[in-house]
């Protein structure tokens, strides 16, 4: 839980050049890489409402616009209104019957009332509901009619210059078949021959329409502000705030009084796909209640962690020693080797750019499609280390991750002077690094640390695809330290 | 024909329409007459640890990542679509810098990979509303007030004029009458002063204005006691609530004040339109939704006609006002979803969609400030403009 609330002392650099905690970083078993927010595509999954976590359908959310059809926020404070029972007892003739003929008369009517700032449904003029659920009356937009009309004029208008188009693209190309027709012969058109038989012409759906289409129109009066406003007491509380109006982008209510419930505005969840594979990086169960996931590829499962667990001062120009906490969360055994980001080899990236502009050939729609969104080293503008780790590289194996082996009580002590100690999946590590000379006093200590770790791919391979399972991996970490001393 | 085209229309999704404001993003689908959500055009950044406003950038790379992050809010909080293979409408002011121009597209096409674009500036936008042929667009945002002629769904673009007269203007000016009442040290955050603004300011009619620049003020409206979260209260007098809004028609020598950019628009038009738009004025924006300020423009565009450097240039007649099917502040918005209908959901009249592809090959936009795209095809600098085709 520590992640959610410290600042991220230590941030991984991703493919794309973004740096961050490894909580919130994926990790595609397709291509091997580290993906983050950024860098993946996401995806609209299924619609929930939040409140009821009832799920609705695509097709029916886009009916319903998104919103839920038995949940309400209150328009004043946004919170959830909640629905309330009350006993009304029918008007009923003078006279008529005694109290138990009454009593079965009675009949509950819902309203929607605000727990929090005691707003109901009652205030504003919405009468109760015999049903508890649904069944609040729809308020038409204001305008609906005349943007219809508008609607329908630009669409009309749009058709009549696609008509026109294609009547000049066939005029261009005036393809003669064999065959003679009659309004070749005759020296006809179409629309020559429906004038002379007094036919209205063929394209008369969208004409009538832009003939009978009325413009908007204006006029000189302009409403003056009324005579008593300027004697007249404001009062702040009838009149809404501009989040209140915005709320309802249809209606802007000016008036407390015209408030009306607010339908719920459902949730998605998402599912994230890596861009270059089209693999799903993560995907939700289908069910609003469960946070569980059908497909999860988080880094945190995948890449070796690096915590901090203390630090010398840093003083530029010296060394200083730093203890880090390694862990290995996969299920396999992983050798690590910590090491200068300088020191990663770059030959495997050559063979890769090749592979991925043979696949980009292949599918020619991908070419034009630029996948990467970023600068690759967006991370130097914004960070520049000034420590770095001296030394041979620092080559250790961690076991793979045991749920048993938290029982065990005798740890393997095979402590030297780099491993200082070794616990299940998990180990301290002694690292000596070295300050720049010319580090600034007061700047942040970052130390770029490069890991280089063996990973067991677990995926099924292709049939045509060589079985490589083994990989030698490489990702950068930058842990910060601090203030220089 | 007319059958498979029925199909296309049901599987072409609903293309969206974007109106990113300085002070609120409008977004919603084509075809609809309102938009899905009008929020404020901030996001939560997690690195500062507050919320950001998109044009607060000093870099490209910063734009980039601001818009990303406000994109991803509106898709995927408010609207609750996909993206990708989707079309958008892009609603925009003439006067958009081109940075910000091309990084949203860069934004929609690369990262988002939307399928084509619209870029519909506001003012056609905002006179297709009206489906009048001459309209006299004058849109007041939250930094400037734009007056752009449509003559004929074209806009009169050596007649467009544009001047720091928006919502910020009135709460500057506010913020000024309140420390003159309650003193110098008085500090408000800005939405706060929107807040009151919006629920007790006012334009008063031109007598009345008149009036406070005598001798003899009128009696002022009423004071408000407006409460503020931690500091007890703040007394907001009736002079303040009158005067607030007086900056757009104060009017000093180089001729800037509301009104006068008006009558100059005007009067840089064709001579044939000018009596057309006179009639046909639409006043939009945010900030038109002041009471009392269609009133005001109107009495002063009337007195303003008769003064020396309009009386002898302009013969215009009435002034008229439309009323456009929407509210003041998403009226440009409508004209986007409107325009959408009829060609980005449609699938007709394609010609001004920039599609993905096209896109992916030129990376860049058109513009009317660019040679390549305003010099006519057999204008003798055509050929040298060409290179980079």
């Amino acid at each position: 839980m520590a992640y959610l609330t410290q600042p991220d002392y230590v941030r991984y650099i991703c493919t794309c050049g973004q740096l961050k905690p490894i909580t919130s970083l994926y990790f595609c078993r397709h291509c091997l890489k580290i993906r983050c927010g950024f860098c993946i595509c996401h995806e609209v999954d299924s619609h929930y409402c939040p409140n009821c976590l009832e799920n609705m359908p695509s097709s029916e959310a886009r009916l319903k616009k998104n919103r839920c059809s038995s949940c309400f926020d209150c328009p004043s404070c946004y919170h959830t209104l909640s629905t309330r029972a009350s006993l009304v007892q029918p008007r009923q003739q003078e006279g008529a019957g005694d109290g138990k003929v009454e009593n079965k008369h009675q009949k509950k009517m819902y309203y929607l009332a605000c727990f929090n700032c005691r707003w109901t449904s009652r205030d504003v003029g919405i009468p109760d509901q015999p049903v508890a659920s649904g069944g609040w009356p729809e308020r038409p937009n204001p305008f609906a009619t005349q943007i219809n009309q508008l609607l329908e004029y630009y669409k009309a208008i749009a058709l009549q210059e696609k008509q026109e188009k294609i009547e000049k693209e066939r005029k261009k190309f005036a393809i003669r078949g064999k065959y003679l027709t009659l309004t070749d012969k005759t020296g006809l058109t179409g629309a020559m021959a429906r004038n002379i038989a007094g036919l209205p012409s063929s394209d008369s759906g969208s004409s009538s329409i832009i003939a009978k289409f009325v413009p908007s129109q204006a006029s000189a009066e302009v409403e003056e502000l009324p005579e008593d406003y300027f004697t007249k007491e404001v009062n702040l509380n009838q009149i809404t705030s501009m989040p209140q109006r915005l709320l309802s982008p249809e209606w802007q209510p000016t008036d407390v009084s015209r408030l009306h419930p607010i339908a719920k505005l459902l949730s998605v969840k998402r599912s994230q796909r890596c861009r270059e594979c089209d693999h799903n990086l993560t995907k939700p169960e289908y069910n609003p209640g469960s946070i569980k996931f059908k497909i999860e590829l988080l880094a945190f499962y995948h890449i070796p962690e690096v915590k901090i667990i203390s630090y010398e001062p840093m003083k530029a120009g010296e060394n200083s020693t730093v203890l880090l906490k390694l862990s290995n969360p996969t299920a396999h055994e992983m050798t690590l080797c910590l090491m200068n980001p300088e020191d990663i080899p770059q030959v495997d990236n050559e063979e890769e750019q090749l592979e991925s502009s043979l696949e980009k050939s292949l599918t020619l729609d991908k070419e034009s499609a630029p996948c990467k969104p970023a600068a690759a080293p967006a991370w130097r503008r914004t960070a520049a280390p000034c420590v770095r780790a001296v030394g041979p590289p620092v080559r250790v194996a961690v076991p793979q991750r045991d749920d048993a082996a938290e029982y065990d009580d005798d740890a393997t002590h095979d402590a030297n002077d780099v491993i200082v100690w070794r616990k299940a999946n998990k180990l301290g590590v002694r690292l000596q690094v070295a300050t720049e000379a010319g580090a600034a006093r007061g700047g942040a200590a970052l130390l770029a640390l490069a890991l280089q770790y063996s990973y067991r791919n677990t995926v099924p391979p292709a049939a045509n695809a060589p079985n490589q399972r083994n990989h030698i991996l490489y990702t950068t970490a930058l842990l910060s330290l601090g203030n220089v001393a | 024909m007319a059958l498979y085209e029925g199909i296309a229309l049901i599987q072409e999704k609903q293309a969206v329409v974007l109106d990113l404001g300085s002070e609120y993003t409008k977004f919603g689908f084509t075809g609809e007459a309102a938009p899905r959500c009008i929020i404020r055009s901030q996001f939560w950044c997690s690195t500062e640890r507050r919320f950001k406003k998109v044009y607060e950038y000093s870099t490209p790379e910063e734009l980039y990542d601001n818009l990303v992050n406000m994109l991803h809010l509106l898709y995927f909080r408010h609207v609750l679509v996909n993206p990708k293979e989707r079309k958008v409408v892009v609603v925009e002011s003439l006067l958009t810098p081109t940075l910000f121009r091309e990084t949203l597209a860069k934004v929609l096409f690369t990262h988002y990979e939307v399928s084509g674009a619209v870029w519909a500036d506001s003012p056609r936008m905002c006179a297709m509303t009206l489906g009048a042929p001459v309209t006299l667009v004058v849109s007041l945002g939250a930094r400037e007030a734009e007056v752009a002629a449509v003559v004929h769904s074209c806009v009169v673009l050596r007649a467009v004029q544009a001047q720091p007269l928006g919502a910020a203007a009135v709460r500057a000016e506010l913020l000024h009458l309140l420390r003159q009442d309650c003193g110098s040290d008085l500090h408000l955050p800005d939405h706060v002063l929107e807040d009151i603004t919006v629920k007790t300011c006012f334009v008063s009619p031109r007598a009345r204005a008149l009036r406070w620049q005598s001798d003899s003020p009128p009696e002022p409206a009423r004071g408000v006691r407006y409460p503020l979260a931690r500091l007890g209260a703040v007394c907001v007098s009736g002079r303040a609530r009158e005067l607030a809004a007086e900056p757009l028609f104060r009017r000093d020598n180089e001729l800037a004040s509301l009104p006068d950019i008006v009558l100059q628009c005007i009067m840089q038009c064709p001579i044939d339109v000018r009596r057309a738009l006179a009639a046909n004025v639409l006043l939009t924006g945010g900030a038109a939704s002041l009471p009392g300020l269609r009133a005001r423009l109107s009495q002063e565009l009337a007195h303003l006609c008769t003064l020396p450097p309009y009386s002898s240039r302009l013969r215009l007649g009435e002034f008229k006002f439309h009323r456009a099917p929407a509210h003041d502040m998403s009226c440009a918005w409508l004209g986007g979803a409107l325009c959408g209908a009829g060609e980005a959901g449609g699938g007709a009249g394609g010609g001004r969609l920039l599609s993905r592809d096209v896109y992916c090959r030129e990376r860049r936009l058109r513009d009317w400030v660019n040679l390549l795209d305003n010099t006519p095809p057999h204008h003798p600098q055509r050929d040298h403009l060409d290179l980079t085709l």
